[in-house]
């Protein structure tokens, strides 16, 4: 027995041993460029250059990224997008969740270990931040991938949407404003191909690629293919699955997709490879919106570059059906959180997005913060405010998310340390005016074994059940991500397993000195209230709804008018009940002289 | 039901028709009491009153025409070239109506004012035309004055009315306008015959002063509506095309210019709430300017009917007594001087015409 426990401490040091430690030093800074070679604008890049570089190690390795604020006029804050980090909940990266964000000339230190292979990114998570630049992806080898071996290359491809203004610039001119009363999100103005266009995929003949595929953008969802050329998927999300053949994907905003491409044994042409918006994602289509993007998968740099051929229809590979390696049937809910998508406009006339009726507004201290900082009455969700939609989950429970989407979009839906089995997901509704909604008793379609991610999407006027495990004692965001929607507020808090939250793990001390450099506070309730924590009186709530019919003013305007009008009727009858004594004077004048001529009535 | 009745086109076709009616009725009158010699001869009286009809119906007549070809011309020529300028013509439109409608509304009260003042014009055009002069054309309005007088009349009064329609009712759409035009005529014509019967005087005052505060709803209203349409031309601007896609609902109005809004009984689409728009100026989304001016209105009316009131009762506006006193001073000079120029003119005439100084109207 003794022997045994020597030799699993062996093996565990000699993994430890194996993990290397990685580490990158940012410089957060403004930087030009003119990806489309349409428009030159300044981007928010890293060590001064944009695109920002990738992140890569290999599983286990520990990675620690140095962040120094240089942006001068912006606080910032960087998200991992996908990195469960188990234990290290602080490095999580979204303000006013899990920090405070990074004023101006600070610096943060994100320090992690990472236990999941594939495909991640990581970006900003301070308002809508990462579509001006600062996102780009993290990459994670595993040299024990189920197929390994199968390909030549290891590459990475990114898409993205691309905006030429600023997102502050559009979010306060053209989107949260009441001249902006239906939300119709800012329309992008080109599509990318890894931050460029017309980009040569050098490939060689009779070789498979992986091309780890990711989706950086903001706002559309985009259908991605090869000419001529299939492609197997071989991971979801950081998710392995069995390899499935496809030809097209459908990758909306945070997803990723690994596919092994093999290519052809003739070097005669080039074929291009074209990624297509999902038009119906936009409010509107401008004539001047050119909507794909190409490249070339480049077998010989001198033969022909055809064009891309229109295609009819999208025939992309619906991810419901994809089936992970590690095969799990559904789980069963201990607890369920049921939410409804909505949009509608607050008293301020402009649109917001709401979760049932509570639309997201960040606290004045972020939720891990209070966590750390409640005892006991973490438990409570009361703490956390009244507008910040937060759920309170136990430890090593199963949770259901159902939600109902009311809204006529296409949204995806992104879940902080976790991946999730996507139990069901409705076709979209067939017409505007109906809903389909999540009814237990009447179940969709489930798959044995069904497919997990950790950011996917749900159709228009349709529904998804998502099913998690609280493994992970954080505070977990769980919001759409269309950067635009979360900034209208769609988003809610997971606090899972505060306790053990308060009794495992540390903020980091750079990590609350952000917080004194500005100004925020970071103890306390929502409301920064540290003696009572049930007392929320100051925090910060969404706008107050439209009046609905008459007001106090409406009804004050109504009495008045009445008044005039009556008034005024009273004088004309005066008027015309004095007819009688005028008229005899004017008869008199008439009969004794000539009558006046200029008459005022005439 | 909006949509065939226009209210605006009713009241100004009334007034019109009140006014044409009311010349009627003094010819009729005076012959009746004996002008023209009629007196003495039943077939002349007959032929006098035939005269006046025959002379109305032709002005009536041509009048329609006018009015008919005006009104197709202007909306075979197309009205829906507002583009998205039409709350501007709307707005407009309905300031130039509510302004015409204020101006000649009051007149209505002073009908019997009216009256008398035709009585003593016509008398004077009677006594005044000696038409001079041979040529057959002077001989023709000498035999016929009695049908020219009223020919004229109503020429004159359906030309007025229709442009006063125009101002009116430009915007509304072609099969608003019978309707009206005929209920118009209509009533002003029995309110002209039963001041000819010499009726009941105080009970057509009452008709008046209720027809006059309900036109001056529809002019209040029109002002207000007027200031709503330019408040709401400015947003739709702001929002771009989006107004299209908001209804009724948030987005629609501004909200920081509302006074009220209720997602329903909108005056400019829905049944009832249509006449409610018509009449009074109904919003379902008010603004500070729509509100605001309502109320102005009829505040002004108010200072304008007590000023009007003023000067009937002491000859002056108030502060410009010795103004007006020295005005009237002049133009009874000037009437003088006329009279006594006229005598003169007519002595030298006598002396070189055959003619007799009596009213000379023969009659074949």
């Amino acid at each position: 027995m003794r022997v045994f426990s020597l030799l699993a401490t062996l093996a565990a040091s000699a993994t430890v041993v194996l993990a290397a430690t990685v580490q990158y030093d940012f410089s957060v800074d403004w930087v030009q460029a003119n990806p489309d070679g349409d428009y030159d604008r300044t981007f928010i890049g890293i060590n001064g250059e944009w695109p920002p570089p990738p992140i890569k190690c290999n599983i286990h390795d520990r990675v620690i990224v140095n962040v120094t604020n240089n942006l001068g006029n912006e606080p910032t804050a960087i998200h991992f997008h996908g990195l469960f980090m188990n234990g290290t909940n602080a490095m999580d990266g979204p303000a006013f969740v899990t920090q405070c964000p990074v004023p101006a000339g600070n610096n943060i230190i994100y320090n992690f270990t990472v236990d999941q292979p594939g495909m991640y990114w990581y970006h900003s998570h301070y308002g809508g931040q990462y579509p001006d630049g600062l996102r780009a992806p993290f990459i994670v080898y595993d040299p024990d991938e189920p197929f390994a071996g199968q390909y030549d290359e290891d590459t990475y491809l990114s898409v993205s949407d691309y905006y030429h203004q600023s997102i502050p610039w559009l979010t306060a001119n053209k989107f949260l404003t009441l001249t902006n009363p239906t939300g119709g999100e800012p329309i992008p103005d080109a599509a990318l191909f890894n931050n460029s266009q017309n980009i040569k995929f050098k490939v060689e003949p009779n070789k498979t690629y992986k091309i780890r595929i990711v989706n950086m953008g903001a706002l559309v969802s985009q259908y991605i293919w090869f000419e001529g050329h299939d492609f197997k998927i071989v991971e979801v999300d950081g998710i392995y699955v069995e390899p499935t053949d496809a030809s097209m994907i459908y990758i909306t905003v945070a997803q990723r997709y690994t596919i092994l491409l093999t290519t052809k044994n003739s070097t005669d042409t080039n074929y291009p490879m074209i990624a297509s918006f999902d038009t119906t994602m936009l409010d509107h289509v401008p004539n001047s919106l050119v909507w794909n993007v190409t490249g070339w998968l480049t077998y010989d740099e001198n033969a022909a570059f055809p064009e891309p051929a229109m295609i009819d229809q999208y025939d992309f590979y619906d991810d419901f059906n994809l089936v992970p390696v590690e095969k799990e049937q559904p789980y069963e809910p201990d607890y369920q959180v049921s939410v409804s998508v909505k949009m509608n406009n607050l008293g301020d006339g402009v649109n917001y997005a709401f979760f049932n009726d509570i639309s997201y507004v960040a606290p004045d201290v972020p939720a891990l913060y209070t966590v750390m900082s409640s005892g006991n009455l973490s438990t409570d969700a009361t703490v956390y405010g009244a507008n910040t939609h937060t759920y309170v989950l136990g430890y090593q429970e199963v949770v259901e998310i159902v939600l109902n989407n009311l809204d006529k979009g296409t949204h995806p839906f992104h879940l902080h340390g976790h991946t999730f089995q996507v139990v069901e997901r409705s076709p979209a509704a067939p017409d505007a005016n109906t809903y389909l909604t999540y009814d237990s008793a009447n179940p969709g379609t489930v798959n044995e074994y069904p497919m997990r991610r950790d950011t996917v999407y749900v159709r228009p006027n349709g529904y998804f059940v998502l099913r998690f495990k609280t493994d992970n004692p954080g505070v977990w965001f769980f919001h759409c991500h269309i950067e635009w929607h979360l900034e209208q507020g769609l988003a809610l808090v997971l606090v899972e397993a505060p306790l053990e939250i308060q009794s495992r793990q540390v903020i980091p001390e750079d990590h609350y000195a952000a917080c004194k450099a500005g100004g925020y506070a970071y103890e306390g309730n929502a409301a920064g209230n540290t003696v009572n924590l049930l007392d929320l009186s100051g925090e910060k709530l969404q706008p107050k709804p439209l009046p609905a019919g008459f007001t106090a003013r409406g009804i004050v305007a109504m009495v008045f008018s009445c008044i005039s009008a009556f008034a005024g009727m009273g004088f004309i009858t005066w008027y015309g009940l004095s007819d009688l004594k005028s008229t005899e004077l004017e008869v008199a004048e008439a009969l004794g002289e000539p009558l006046d001529d200029s008459d005022e009535s005439k | 039901m909006v949509q065939i009745f226009n209210v605006s086109i009713f009241f100004v076709v009334l007034r019109e028709s009140l006014e044409a009616s009311v010349v009627i009725s003094v010819l009729l009158a005076f012959i009746k009491q004996g002008v023209g010699k009629s007196a003495d001869d039943p077939k002349v009286y007959k032929a006098l009153v035939k005269h006046v009809w025959v002379g109305a119906a032709i002005g009536l007549l041509i009048c329609l025409v006018i009015g008919g070809a005006f009104i197709a011309t202007w909306y075979t020529l197309g009205t829906n070239a507002w583009g998205t300028s039409e709350d501007i013509w709307e707005g407009v439109l309905s300031i130039v109506a509510s302004i015409i409608i204020s101006i000649m509304g009051l007149a209505m009260l002073r009908l019997n004012k009216m009256k008398e003042k035709w009585r003593v014009k016509i008398t004077k055009a009677l006594e005044g035309s000696k038409v001079r002069g041979k040529g057959w054309f002077r001989r023709f309005m000498r035999k016929y004055a009695m049908g020219i007088l009223p020919f004229v009349t109503i020429l004159r009064e359906g030309i007025e009315a229709i442009v006063f329609v125009g101002g009116v009712a430009l915007s509304s759409p072609a099969k608003a306008f019978p309707l009206p035009v005929v209920c118009g005529l209509a009533a002003g014509s029995s309110v002209g015959y039963f001041m000819y019967k010499g009726g009941d005087y105080m009970k057509i005052q009452y008709f008046l002063i209720v027809a006059t505060c309900f036109l001056y709803l529809v002019a209040a209203g029109l002002f207000s509506k007027a200031i709503w349409f330019l408040q709401n031309f400015v947003w739709s601007h702001r929002i771009g095309g989006d107004l299209a896609e908001t209804g009724e609902g948030p987005g629609s109005y501004d909200i920081r210019q509302s006074v009220w809004h209720v997602n329903c009984c909108n005056g400019l689409t829905s049944g009832g709430w249509m006449i409610f728009n018509a009449i009074f100026g109904w919003q379902n989304s008010a603004t500070y300017g729509s509100v605001l001016s309502y109320n102005l209105y009829w505040i002004a009316l108010c200072v304008s009917v007590m000023l009007m009131i003023f000067q009937e009762k002491r000859g002056h506006y108030p502060f410009l007594k010795s103004w007006t006193e020295k005005r009237k001073v002049a133009k009874r000079a000037r009437e003088e001087k006329k009279r006594l120029d006229a005598m003169y003119q007519d002595l030298d005439a006598h002396e070189t015409d055959s003619e007799t100084k009596e009213v000379s109207i023969s009659v074949v």
